[in-house]
Formats: structure tokens, C-alpha cells, sequence
């Protein structure tokens, strides 16, 4: 009878995570647990960094069928897989998003394109470290700091690269006011930060209502690819501006964005299992990652001081890192560094308008590798 | 055509998309400077849009 139970005690015990438990889980756990100090102490992107972290722990603690097939984080991982979550977080971008900024100086919008370089100096990069093209275009879209199109663009290109590129891509946007100010001042002059710029033009309602349909038109005719994301997030923009749908636009800004952050993060979390995770295909990606960061920062101020200098002096190079996409993150540092130059200078709203931008500038440079590589 | 798999297509690819960014975000802006011109079709008072159910 002792042996029966010390069987089925033994039986019993085996079956609990703690059986399963290897040093790789430990290691996540740990990961998980500095994602969520950072959201916490430091504040980086609480709103993102949170979901993930506490998902990555739960996802390392074995024995747990959440991210089984049936359970929970397997179904908000399912609407990432299927491409629904990306696009619903851009109708809540766009219903949150002004984009009279970008409409007043038209052009500030080729910083978008220019802070871009990123993308393909970590493209070529990966492509050197020996990833397939696909791969690679997937690993450089980390650079255009969008964390919806990079999700949308990896699941195209190369779906099991999926929780290294979420993970580096949302990462290091809640760290952009880290990574960006010391390459920012190491490229400009205290007298170039120190630029004050002259106040953009007055939108009009009309302007802001036509804008939404006529880049929907333009963006979807040139790039059918990435139709699912610009469609979403004009539908949300002129939801916002037409404003006699105040209750559809508030919704798709504030309550459904936050059941989709949630849901996002969770996904994105659940799949940092250590066995898919910790190896030397992530470190590369992690650092191509910070690669195409850096780069995109280096080109956009390097873009607005050409710009500055064809200006005569009329343009701040801290808005250029601004082109990255990663709104209003990239704009609220390009406003900070200014400030520290001269608490005088409010940058933010010039900012805004390259930051915008930079969104359709990583759509447009996915959708063109998308159809390039052959993705429909 | 697609780019081939090679760090020749990695190239080709990266020049081509970093070139046509810039082309057609320069489009779009283009098309935004013609903006300010639809103000003569009319003007649309905030108050009257909202208040819709």
C-alpha cells in the first residue's frame, strides 16, 4: 500500500510544472520580470510592457495549457496569426490621431522616408548573418518602428520569427527615449538643437475630412499589400474627424484599443517560450533590432539637416528622428532634447508632422518589399 | 519578377524600396500641398458636424 501511494504521489508530482521546469524558464521568467520593472519604475510604455512581461512569465511556467491550443493566450495569439489584431489597433490609431500636423507642412513628410534607412541597413544585415530574404525583410521592418506593421509584415514574410520581432520591435519602442537622444546630439550641433521654428498653418475641418479618403485611395492603389492597415487606420481617422460619430470614434480610441492592447500584449508575451526563444537566432534579431533603431534615428536627423541646410536654417535636425514611426514616442523626444536645449523651443507639434509620416513610411517600405519578395 | 534570395537581391531589394519611399511619400505630399485649395469649395463649421447620434 506504501508503494502504491508513493507511486501515484510520484505520479502526481510529475505531472506539475515543477517537473518541467528547466534553467531556459528561468531565464524568461526573469526576462519578464525586468520587462515589467521597467514599466513600473522607470514607466517605459506601461501600457505595453506590462501585458508582455507578466505573459512571458506565465508562458515559462510549464504545465499551464494557456498557450496550448484551447487556451486563452493560444486564442489571442490566434488573432495576431490571422492578421486581425494589427489592423483594429490601426482604427484605434487613426481615431486618436490628428494629422493636421502633417497636412500643414507637406514637406517635413519626406523625413518619413528618410529615417527609414534603418529598415534595410538591418535588412542586409540579416541577409549577411545568413537569414533567407523574407527573413531579412522581416528583421529590418524592426526599424520602422510600427508595432502593428511590423507584426503585419513578419506574419507575411516570415511567421515564426514572430515573437523575436514583436518582442525587439515593442521593446525598443518603449526604450526610443534611451536609444535615440545620444545619437541625436552626437549628430547636431548645440546651435542646430537650439532652432526655433516658425508655426505651422491653420487646418481646416474639410482638409481633415478628405485627408482619410484620399490616402486610403492613393496608398491602396500603390500598395495593395498593406491595404488592411492604411484602410484601418483612415476608417479610424475620419471617424475622428467627421466628429457626429464622437461615440464610434471614442470607442475605437479608447475602449476597443484597450481590449486590443490587452489582448495584443498577451499574444505577444505568451510565445517568449524559452525553448523557441533563447537561442542564437534571437540575440541576432534582438541586435539587428537596435541596428536598424539606430540607423533610422543617424538617417532621419542626417535628412532634416540636409533639409535645414537647402532651408536656410529654418528646420530643427531633432524632428528628423522623428520619422521613425512609433507615434507620439518619437516626437515626444525629438520635443525633450529640444527642450534641454532651450526650454523655449516646443518641438512637439512639428515633430509630429515627420512622426506621422513616418507611419505611412514604414507602410509604404513593407508594402513594397511585400510585393517585391513576391508576398500577396 | 521577384528579387532572388541572394545578398545581391538583399541589395537591389533595399535600394529599390529606400528609392520608391521617398517617391512616393514625396507624391503624397505633393497631393497635400493641393489641400489648402479645397477650403474654396467651402467651410464646415465644427458646431453644426457635431451632435450627430
Amino acid at each position: 500500500m506504501f508503494e502504491q501511494i508513493s507511486s501515484l504521489m510520484l505520479n502526481l508530482a510529475e505531472q506539475t510544472g515543477i517537473a518541467q521546469l528547466w534553467w531556459g524558464n528561468i531565464v524568461m521568467i526573469m526576462v519578464g520580470a525586468i520587462l515589467i520593472y521597467l514599466a513600473l519604475s522607470r514607466r517605459y510604455e506601461p501600457f505595453l510592457l506590462l501585458g508582455i512581461g507578466f505573459s512571458c512569465i506565465v508562458a515559462n511556467v510549464p504545465g499551464s495549457d494557456l498557450t496550448q491550443p484551447g487556451g486563452l493566450f493560444y486564442y489571442a495569439y490566434k488573432g495576431v496569426e490571422l492578421v486581425i489584431i494589427p489592423p483594429l489597433i490601426f482604427l484605434g490609431v487613426g481615431a486618436m490621431t490628428d494629422f493636421g500636423p502633417m497636412i500643414a507642412n507637406p514637406s517635413l513628410m519626406i523625413l518619413g522616408a528618410a529615417a527609414h534607412l534603418g529598415i534595410f541597413i538591418a535588412l542586409i544585415g540579416a541577409k549577411a548573418l545568413g537569414f533567407t530574404l523574407a527573413e531579412a525583410g522581416a528583421i529590418g521592418i524592426i526599424g520602422g518602428a510600427d508595432g502593428p506593421m511590423a507584426i503585419f509584415v513578419t506574419m507575411k514574410l516570415a511567421p515564426h520569427l514572430l515573437p523575436q520581432i514583436a518582442v525587439a520591435a515593442y521593446s525598443y519602442m518603449a526604450l526610443m527615449p534611451l536609444i535615440q537622444p545620444p545619437i541625436m546630439k552626437l549628430l547636431t550641433s548645440p546651435a542646430e538643437r537650439q532652432i526655433v521654428m516658425t508655426q505651422g498653418r491653420t487646418v481646416s475641418r474639410l482638409e481633415k475630412i478628405c485627408f482619410p479618403f484620399v490616402i486610403a485611395i492613393i496608398v491602396n492603389l500603390l500598395l495593395p499589400p498593406v491595404a488592411p492597415l492604411i484602410t484601418m487606420l483612415m476608417l479610424g481617422n475620419m471617424l475622428r474627424e467627421v466628429l457626429m460619430v464622437d461615440r464610434l470614434a471614442s470607442t475605437a480610441a479608447n475602449d476597443l484599443m484597450n481590449v486590443i492592447t490587452i489582448t495584443l500584449t498577451v499574444a505577444v508575451g505568451s510565445t517568449m517560450e524559452a525553448s523557441k526563444f533563447l537561442n542564437i537566432q534571437t540575440l541576432e534579431i534582438v541586435v539587428l533590432g537596435l541596428v536598424a533603431f539606430m540607423g533610422g534615428t543617424a538617417s532621419g536627423v542626417i535628412g532634416a539637416k540636409i533639409m535645414n541646410w537647402f532651408s536656410g536654417g529654418k528646420i530643427n535636425p531633432l524632428i528628423g528622428s522623428a520619422g521613425i514611426a512609433s507615434v507620439p514616442i518619437a516626437a515626444r523626444v525629438s520635443h525633450v532634447v529640444g527642450l534641454q536645449e532651450n526650454p523655449y523651443n516646443f518641438l512637439i507639434m512639428h515633430a509630429m508632422g515627420p512622426n506621422l509620416a513616418g507611419v505611412f513610411g514604414t507602410a509604404i517600405s513593407g508594402g513594397i518589399m511585400l510585393a517585391l519578395i513576391g508576398i500577396k | 519578377m521577384t528579387v532572388p534570395d541572394t545578398m545581391e537581391g538583399a541589395y537591389v531589394l533595399s535600394v529599390i524600396d529606400f528609392f520608391l519611399s521617398f517617391v512616393i511619400i514625396w507624391g503624397i505630399s505633393l497631393v497635400l500641398y493641393i489641400f489648402p485649395y479645397l477650403n474654396k469649395l467651402g467651410h464646415l463649421d465644427d458646431n453644426k458636424l457635431r451632435g450627430g447620434h
